[in-house]
Formats: structure tokens, sequence, C-alpha cells
């Protein structure tokens, strides 16, 4: 088949982060991935995704503002070509004088994340004193022309904590917040069993939202993700393998999924190899799962495959050891009982920080 | 409401392809526009209020402007609702 048009660029300048949260879905092997493009480098990658017709471009890590010149310059080479910028960042770099030259660069929108409503709960997932330099940087951002997005991951150890998150966004006139539970990709399904949320805690977040959404209607926008392991339905992963998004690793392999390089019986190209079009529309990683063709039962002849597209394609491996299977969370899927008995897994009492050496 | 000038809010854009494709980028997403939300959309520029969006719109499809303006009141307040505009 001939490939679809990419909307969707998340370009990830480099692992590195001071923070250390046990649900980031970056690959375990962070050291892997020292060699990083340079500012030269992304910006033929963001000229190359405009080419293929890519309208959005998110910058993240690891923590992109580590590398400000190259933050910067990418925005700026996105910009140029009128695409829309977003910097999804941990905030607490961005003093007055970044933030100025990120707007100057065209910068639309930023988006920061919050451990938790408040700095002892929120300092000890993250493994450093963040909170109030967070809530500061937001600050910083608000009193801009920038559009401003408020993300809280949630997990077992903050998801009781959903009303005052709410507050706090009510609190710092945030118009946008994000409520989304861990996806278990990465550092994240190291950690499956620590941050798994409870049923009883994902139904009362759910109501929480119901109301707050409600009450605040025309004021803030409320998204909230629901986890995986809950639901009946698979997501629509990536709005399908290689058809929307794709997503350039700091050394510049190319995955259709942020998540995908774990896939390990597929082999990913780099940009510093190969055209950004070839790899697109012609790797051997982008068209395995591409379309309809690849699937298997059930997701054949269901009449949601392309609805869902078969679910996400990294769950399937880190869960099943395939690829190319089912979602397991979907009902359908003869394995769906692995993802309820990973949910009932008890927790243990510690988690794993992400750090940059390999795990054991 | 139907009255006042709309503009779209910070981090919201819109931007036309060609005749038939436009999008609303907006955060974090990629709205793809029907041919007529993005007549209507192009008209939002911080100066016209959906009323005389519709004026504008009757005037280039040769139509009744009543006909128009339930149609752009909707669109404009599903805009406003979702934060993607405000008025001016």
């Amino acid at each position: 088949m001939s490939a679809p048009r990419p909307l969707s660029l998340l370009c990830e300048l480099t692992y590195r982060c001071n923070l250390q949260c046990p649900y980031c879905y970056n690959p375990v092997d962070l050291g892997a991935y020292r060699e990083e493009l340079d500012a030269d480098a992304w910006r033929r990658v963001v000229g190359e995704a405009a080419d293929l017709g890519v309208l959005q471009v998110h910058l993240s890590g690891g923590e992109p503002t580590l590398v400000p010149e190259t933050a910067l310059a990418a925005v700026a080479a996105a910009s140029s070509r009128g695409l829309y910028t977003n910097l999804i960042t941990q905030g607490t770099f961005l003093d007055d004088a970044l933030l100025d030259r990120f707007v100057a660069a065209g910068l639309d929108h930023v988006q920061i994340s919050v451990q938790a409503p408040e700095a002892g709960l929120a300092d000890r997932i993250a493994g450093t004193t963040v909170h109030e330099r967070k809530l500061e940087a937001i600050d910083r951002v608000m009193r801009r022309d920038l559009a401003f997005t408020l993300n809280c991951v949630l997990h077992r150890a903050n998801h009781d904590r959903i009303e005052a998150t709410i507050a706090l966004a009510e609190r710092l006139g945030v118009r946008r917040l994000e409520l989304a539970n861990t996806q278990f990709y990465g550092w994240a399904f190291e950690n499956r069993a620590w941050l798994m949320p409870t049923r009883e805690q994902v139904r009362h977040g759910e109501s929480v939202v119901a109301a707050a959404r409600e009450r605040l209607r025309g004021t803030m926008e409320i998204v909230y993700v629901l986890p995986d392991y809950f639901e009946d339905l698979p997501k629509p992963c990536m709005h399908g393998w290689g058809n929307a998004f794709m997503t350039v690793t700091p050394n510049g392999t190319v995955l259709p999924c942020p998540a995908a390089a774990a896939i390990r019986t597929l082999a990913f190209e780099s940009v510093r190899d190969r055209s950004l079009r070839w790899i697109w529309e012609s790797s051997p990683s982008f068209t395995a799962y591409r379309g309809t063709g690849w699937m298997p039962e059930p997701c054949r002849s269901c009449d949601r495959r392309e609805i869902d597209f078969g679910g996400c394609r990294c769950q399937a491996f880190a869960v099943l050891g395939d690829a190319g299977l089912t979602d397991p969370a979907c009902a359908k899927s003869p394995h769906h009982d692995a993802m309820r008995a990973a949910a009932a897994v008890a927790p243990p009492a510690e988690f794993v920080p992400r750090r940059m050496r390999a795990l054991q | 409401m139907s009255a006042e000038a709309l503009r779209f809010a910070p981090g919201v854009r819109f931007r036309r392809e060609n005749e038939r494709t436009a999008f609303l980028l907006v955060p974090e997403g990629i709205v793809e526009l029907s041919e007529t939300a993005a007549a209507i959309a192009e008209l939002i520029d911080g100066t016209r209020s959906p009323d005389a969006i519709a004026e504008a719109l009757a005037q280039r499809y040769d139509a009744e402007p009543g006909a128009l303006r339930a149609d752009v009141a909707e669109f404009c307040e599903s805009l406003r609702e979702r934060g993607h505009a405000t008025e001016a």
C-alpha cells in the first residue's frame, strides 16, 4: 500500500533528565542513546518532516531544555515552515530569558507536568526537589502569549489526589489539564506493579473528572486518559502504525511509536543513514504493521479494525512477546486475561528510579 | 453571544492546505476540518462576530444569512467550549 501522510513528529532531543520518575516511557537502556543528533541534524529532520506533510512538532526527551540551543534550533526550523511547535518539559530550566528566546523562535505551546498536587509526594516521585520550581515555571509560561497544558501522570500513589490536582490547576488558572494514567512502556513497564492503580481508583477518577468537566465547562478542558489494563477495547495507538505519527530518538533512530524501540524483532533505521522519506514510506519497520494486511484474528475480521488498528504493537510485544498479535487490552484477544492478571499483582514496596545506567 | 467578535485562543492556528483540505492546529492535536467548518474558521480573525461570519459566507455563496447563522453559531460555540476560541 502507498504510505499515508504523517501529521505529527516527536523529537526526543536527549534522554538525559534531572528527574527520575518511575513512570517514564523512555527505554530502560538510556545509555545506548548518548550519541545525540546536533542542532544541524535536527534542522534537517524537521525540514524533511515538513516536506512529508507533518504539521505538528513536539519536542521532548528526556528533558529537552537540557539542550537549549538544539531545542531552539528545532523550534525555529519548524516555525519557519509554518509548523506548530510544542515543548514538553519539566520546566525548571525555563527562566525568563530562555522562555523569551523560545517565544521569539515561534513556540506555540508548552506542556509542563507535575508529579502530584503537593511538593512532598511530587518530589518523592521525581526523585529530586522540583515541585515548587515547576509552579514558578508554570507562572512564567502563563504570563506569556503561549498556550499551556498542565499534565499529571496518574498511578497508584497519586490517583487518590486527583481532586487536589484539579484544584491546583484551577488555582493556577490553567485552561487545559491532562490527567493521563501511566502508559506501561519502558521504565513504567519495569515499575508496572508499583504504579498500577486499583479498579476503584480508576472508577473514582472517572466520576471526579466527569463532575469537574461539568463544573468547569468553558473554563478548563480536562483530558482523562484511562489505563489500558482496565479496558475492554484497545486504544487506537498512534492512530495506526506508520499512519500519522513518527518519533525520532536522541541518536536519530526513527520509530512509529515512542515506545517501539523495545520491539526487538524489528530493526529501526536512523536519519544518520537514510532520508526520513524513505524510512517513513518504505522501511521494513514502518511497513511491518501499516494498514490492516498484517492483522491476525480476531482483528482481521473485526469491524473495529480501522477504528482501533489492532491496538498497540508495543503492548502486544511487552505483554505477549509478539508485536504481531492483537493488543491484549482488547477483550476479544485470547490473551486478555494476561492484562487482568498483571493488574492484580501486589505492588512492591519501592519503585526503580529512572536512571541512565542500564538495569541489571 | 453571537454578536461579539471571536478570535482563536493562543496555541490555536488555522491552516489551509488547498481548496478541500484545512486543519485546526490545537494544543497537542490536529483537527481536520470539513469544508463548511473550514470556511467558517477561515473568517475568525478577532474582528468578526459569528453573525458577521454568517453574513460574509452568505455573500460569498449567495445564500440567506439566516440559514447560515445557526450553523456558524453552533461551530463557534463548539470552539469556545473547547477553549479553542474566545471573545476578542
